[in-house]
């Protein structure tokens, strides 16, 4: 049921490529969350996340030294340096942690394209002021889309954007609420693949297959047993093979039910609430989704976030997926353990690097399905 | 010629209870710990240590296994693997055990061992293996609550004390004893590091350390690494110390030292945990099929 979104997942730049040539469309490439896809949209342009290939690069230590630069940005930054993203005609940044930043610097400087942009996001998505201030680096960011491609950008362009990605996100959710079922008719694997196809794929594309999969979902039969009900709480969750791991080929069954990551329900979560002020109403919903901890101070706003989560999908254990050297949330699972801890709530924290040592994480998380029940 | 020295050998062993006739028995359950370094299988007769191997892993967990239970069953009246009714994998090797029924993790296992090595007011457990090294809350059931592992390096653990017995050729079973044969307690070396250690200890002695000097500054080192662990989990007692090191006391005593409170004192080999635990499991799941 899934299978097409996997497929469009792996073969992600053979998606863009022929996206391009069937469009002849341009293709801008965005590191973090919360560089705003609606306004590329509206431009007529693909905006696809720029993720790794859990695959070593010899051409990344150059610029990011393994032993500091967070795992997530040296594998992504090294696909970009191995010519994976050659197609790309612009890259953006919506300004988050230090690490995104670095990776789109040094993509900037030693893998030119036709258009860079990094756009200024609130420190904090707390402080007074940040919805007009973001309202206004918005409106300078489509000035400069609309320079390059040479066209102004209307608000009917920018209404069908937002319409794009309001439906993709209600529809992600909708699929999403099917994992609160006792016996989940979507697997995390499956959630995953679902979720972050759509942050490489047109989002109308993405909303077609999407309908297709809502037609057959509710008379889904599962053959399987869900065991534990698991939750991932971490920064950008690309690792299918982990996901996989938990899923399949543990000795104790588990469910991966809902994520609190940027490529899950965290970036999907609310939707732009249309009104007169286009970039306003964009700059409230990135103001406004479920923060990451870069934004997310002086109050912590995700654990009220999490535990939200845990109740609606009857969460029984979380595992905390940390990227190596990627201090905000490192930052933030201190006190999410802590919490996790009061509510009875068995956590394990992983720390992913761009390869995982899967027999030891298998161990790890069988340890901890363990813990959730009665052996004898 | 001279035979070569192996320094970093510890002495494999067997036992049978003589106590105990497995014929007589109603449930023979096995556990088998095939780890990184290290394998070990324990017999059970109803709830009772019947025999038990500790060998040298290889680099095939089959053949391993083989070999911990063949070296297990070797003298153990003509029990044989088929007489056994329910047999349970645990450790690094769990999934490769062709004639295990079920696998359960070295984690699980560990902490019912210990609660059956030393009773159920073990709350904290130390279990430092081979390769990795974990520290464990559990309840008065021995089940683990909640653990954490060090990973992606071997300084702290059972390899990396084999590692420097090469190094300074001193007999591993030796470091403890000798570590504390000095005349005031050096700081830990900088680094536990298992790739640097030839250098760092070189260094050492050339600037006029003595072995043991040296030895336990190491074990100083490897005794601070394993303690942030159990500061992470919280140390409650009683605390105990499962895996070889725990036979180090070079190691253990320091831990003690650095964490305030003393371990119990084992009253059996402790590199049997793991699969005594397995064994023990198998019992119980054996017992509840039964039913």
């Amino acid at each position: 049921m899934f299978e097409k979104f996997s497929e469009i997942l792996t073969n992600r730049h053979e998606y863009a490529r022929d996206w391009k040539k069937r469009t002849g469309g341009k293709v801008v490439g965005f590191f973090c969350s919360y560089a705003p896809e609606e306004p590329l949209k509206a431009a007529g342009i693909l905006p696809v996340r720029i993720i790794g290939g859990h695959k070593s690069s010899d051409k990344v230590g150059k610029y990011i030294a393994p032993n500091i630069g967070c795992s997530f940005c040296r594998d992504a930054l090294g696909r970009g340096l191995e010519g994976d993203y050659d197609y790309l005609d612009g890259i953006v940044q919506g300004q988050t942690c230090l690490h995104t930043g670095e990776a789109f610097w040094v993509w900037q400087k030693h893998l030119p394209v036709k258009f860079s942009y990094f756009l200024a996001v609130p420190h904090s998505t707390q402080t007074i002021g940040r919805e007009e201030y973001l309202a206004v680096e918005y409106a300078k960011f489509k000035t400069a889309l609309e320079k390059w491609i040479g066209k102004e950008i209307t608000n009917e362009d920018l209404d069908r954007g937002i319409e794009s990605y309001n439906t993709n996100r209600q529809l992600i959710r909708q699929i999403f609420e099917f994992r609160q079922q006792d016996n989940p008719l979507v697997t995390g694997s499956e959630a995953l693949d679902l979720a972050l196809s759509g942050q490489i794929m047109d989002r109308d594309e993405h909303n077609a297959m999407m309908k297709e999969v809502l037609k057959k979902l509710p008379d889904r039969k599962m053959d399987r047993d869900p065991g534990t009900r698991i939750m991932i709480i971490g920064s950008v969750n690309t690792d299918r093979e982990f996901m996989h791991m938990v899923e399949h080929e543990c000795d104790l069954p588990a469910t991966i039910v809902i994520d609190d990551t940027c490529t899950g329900i965290r970036y999907n979560f609310n939707d732009v609430n249309p009104q007169e002020d286009r970039l306003m109403a964009i700059s409230l919903r990135y103001n406004h989704r479920p923060p990451c901890p870069n934004k997310d101070w002086p109050r912590r706003r995700r654990i009220p976030f999490i535990k939200h989560l845990i109740k609606t999908y009857k969460v029984d254990a979380v595992i905390l997926f940390n990227h190596k050297f990627c201090q905000p949330h490192q930052l933030d699972n201190a006190v999410i353990e802590r919490e996790m801890k009061a509510m009875g709530i068995p956590t394990l924290t992983l720390e992913f690097d761009i390869r995982i040592p899967i027999g030891q994480f298998r161990t790890r998380v069988e340890a901890m399905l363990e813990t959730t029940m009665d052996i004898i | 010629m001279e035979e070569k020295k192996e320094y970093f050998r510890w002495v494999e062993s067997t036992y049978v209870n003589p106590d105990i006739d497995w014929k007589k028995a109603e449930v023979v359950s096995a556990g088998i710990d095939v780890g990184s370094v290290s394998s070990q299988m324990v017999v059970m007769c109803d709830g009772q240590i019947y025999a038990y191997s500790n060998t040298r892993s290889g680099s095939s967990s089959p053949n391993s296994a083989k070999n911990a239970m063949e070296l297990c069953l070797k003298d153990a009246n003509g029990l044989t693997l088929d007489n056994i009714h329910y047999l349970i994998g645990t450790g690094y090797g769990r999934v490769n055990i062709p004639f295990a029924q079920k696998a359960i993790t070295e984690i699980s296992c560990h902490g019912i061992g210990a609660n059956f090595m030393y009773g159920p007011t073990v709350k904290t457990l130390l279990d430092m293996g081979g390769q990795d090294c974990k520290a464990l809350r559990l309840n008065e059931k021995g089940k683990c609550l909640n653990f954490l592992m060090n990973d992606k390096c071997a300084a702290g653990t059972g390899r990396g004390m084999e590692v420097i017995a090469e190094i300074l050729k001193v007999p591993v079973t030796e470091i403890g004893d000798r570590s504390f044969d000095i005349d005031e307690e050096p700081p830990p070396v900088s680094s536990t590091c298992v790739v640097f250690a030839k250098s760092e200890a070189t260094g050492l002695l050339k600037d006029g350390w003595s072995k043991n000097k040296v030895l336990a500054a190491y074990c100083a080192a490897m005794a601070g690494r394993v303690v942030d662990l159990l500061n992470r989990i919280e140390v409650e007692k009683d605390f105990a110390i499962t895996g070889g090191i725990a036979k180090n006391k070079g190691v253990a005593k320091r831990i003690e030292k650095l964490i305030g409170v003393e371990a119990l004192v084992p009253k059996m080999d402790t590199q049997i945990a793991g699969a005594l635990g397995a064994a023990i499991y198998a019992n119980a799941l054996y017992k509840k099929a039964k039913k």
